[in-house]
């Protein structure tokens, strides 16, 4: 094969111009000369016909769409919130979760993710509705060991369970609005913070059986033993704790 | 210029600490990002991974982007393509490539790749959009060195201009312009190579 042919192109300088030529930004003499070159360089010829052809095959790669959860997992990551005006809907402002998501930032920012979060807070209403239905009420909660280390051991033992039953951002939502609820029905007795924790019947109430319906629904748990739910390894720490201080709460009551 | 002035306006929130800005930024960069991450690294959860390392790099380093030196979009392609090399480097990311015949689509219908490739009804745009086409293409970039790899991404993919790209990759304009040239002869002939192996 010759470097230089007729048209007084060498084969270098071709190659130098391939991608311009490619592109279409070849003009006059320079054109000319390109092309001139090809017609009496067979190697040349290919190299243009193949890089034409792999440009061809790159742009028919579409763009692809990033996962879902990709921009609440950075921001989680970086500034440790939820975007405000991207994120699903939530109904009213400012949501309960919300508000312990944004408490929980500072403290969990390195594993905080969205995903954390949201299974934190589930964990957080397991624990919730379970002591509710237990007898205990939302202002008792207080007083139980919510420290960061305590919640982070609850957690991590619910963690797996949870995210296989929470991955779903609307039903997230939907059980921020029966946490809601629960809130509702809940602050009534939190107007008398000197009276101890009524003794209620589980049974016999009406409301806590629809809970622990709902309970069975979610956790698909026995009802015998709705602690398990929160805690599948009973001898957890964290759990441990807690379950003691419920049924301290519990002889006080 | 707008775009420029506006985005130059954003940083600067964001580095006052302007959390909205952030965001912002976060929106109109990702899908980038990822593509960029998703097509070198040619896989979604690495991408996914690899593109949330990338923003919190940016996140640290976003006062020490200079408004005089480059557009915003070079510094963020050159804090990606760095964060690329240096894991594949490491080779934290490598793993054993999918072969390029053991593709989707081969068994299900009768038809081989070649055929559907060269379905002559169907022109060859339509042969290069199809789906089977779109992961054979995905997967022979992922045969390209690096190098090579990159350019072509950047190029091809990300339609930066031959200047950019010498800035991100550190290079002179002649270096990008052949290892573009080679990533896409390289990137015909493996595909040729797989067209004559399923016909
Ligand atoms: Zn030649």
């Amino acid at each position: 094969m010759p470097s230089e042919n007729q048209s007084g192109m060498q084969c270098v300088e071709c190659e130098g111009l391939l991608a311009e030529a490619i592109d279409g930004a070849l003009h006059g003499s320079t054109l000319a000369a390109f092309e001139a070159h090809q017609q009496s360089c067979p190697a040349c010829r290919t190299m243009v016909e193949e890089a034409t052809a792999g440009l061809h095959w790159l742009e028919g790669l579409d763009e692809v769409e990033p996962p879902r959860h990709l921009v609440h997992n950075i921001l989680a990551q970086t500034i440790g919130a939820l975007p405000s005006e991207h994120a699903v809907v939530s109904p009213r402002g400012e949501g309960w979760l919300d508000k312990v998501k944004g408490r929980l930032a500072p403290i969990f920012a390195p594993v905080a993710t969205p995903r954390f979060a949201m299974s934190f807070g589930m964990a957080f209403f397991s624990i919730t509705l379970l002591l509710s239905i237990a007898g205990l009420h939302i202002s008792d909660l207080r007083r139980l060991d919510l420290s960061s280390k305590g919640i982070a051991r609850t957690y991590s033992s619910t963690q797996a369970r949870v995210i296989r039953y929470y991955d779903n951002l609307r039903l997230v939502y939907e059980i921020e609005s029966r946490v809601r609820d629960l809130r509702r029905v809940a602050a009534p007795e939190k107007q008398q913070p000197e009276e101890p924790a009524p003794k209620t019947q589980p049974k016999s109430d009406n409301r806590q059986d629809q809970d622990k319906n709902r309970t069975n629904q979610n956790y698909s748990r026995d009802a015998s033993q709705p602690e398990l739910a929160v805690s599948p390894a009973g001898n957890e720490p964290g759990m441990k704790n807690l379950t003691n201080q419920a049924r301290l709460n519990r002889r006080t009551a | 210029m707008d775009d420029i002035q506006a985005v130059n306006a954003l940083i600067r929130r964001c580095v006052t600490g302007d959390a909205a800005a952030w965001q912002e930024i976060v929106q109109q960069y990702h899908r980038r990002i990822y593509n960029i991450c998703y097509r070198f690294s040619g896989s979604p959860e690495d991408a996914a991974d690899l593109s949330q390392e990338v923003f919190i790099k940016m996140y640290r380093t976003l006062s020490t982007f200079d408004t005089t030196r480059a557009s915003f979009m070079t510094w963020v392609t050159t804090v990606t393509r760095n964060l690329l090399v240096d894991h594949f480097r490491k080779g934290k990311y490598d793993r054993i490539t999918d072969s390029l015949e053991a593709t989707p689509g081969n068994q299900d219908d009768g038809l081989t790749l070649a055929e559907k490739l060269e379905d002559p009804s169907a022109g060859p745009e339509a042969g290069v959009r199809s789906q089977e086409a779109q992961t054979l293409v995905h997967k022979a970039l992922r045969k390209l060195s690096p190098e090579l790899r990159e350019a072509v991404i950047l190029r091809d993919l990300q339609d930066m201009d031959y200047k950019d790209i010498a800035l991100v990759l550190k290079v002179p304009e002649g270096t990008v312009k052949s290892r573009i040239n080679r990533g896409r002869t390289e990137l015909a002939r493996l595909l040729q190579r797989s067209y004559r192996q399923v016909s």
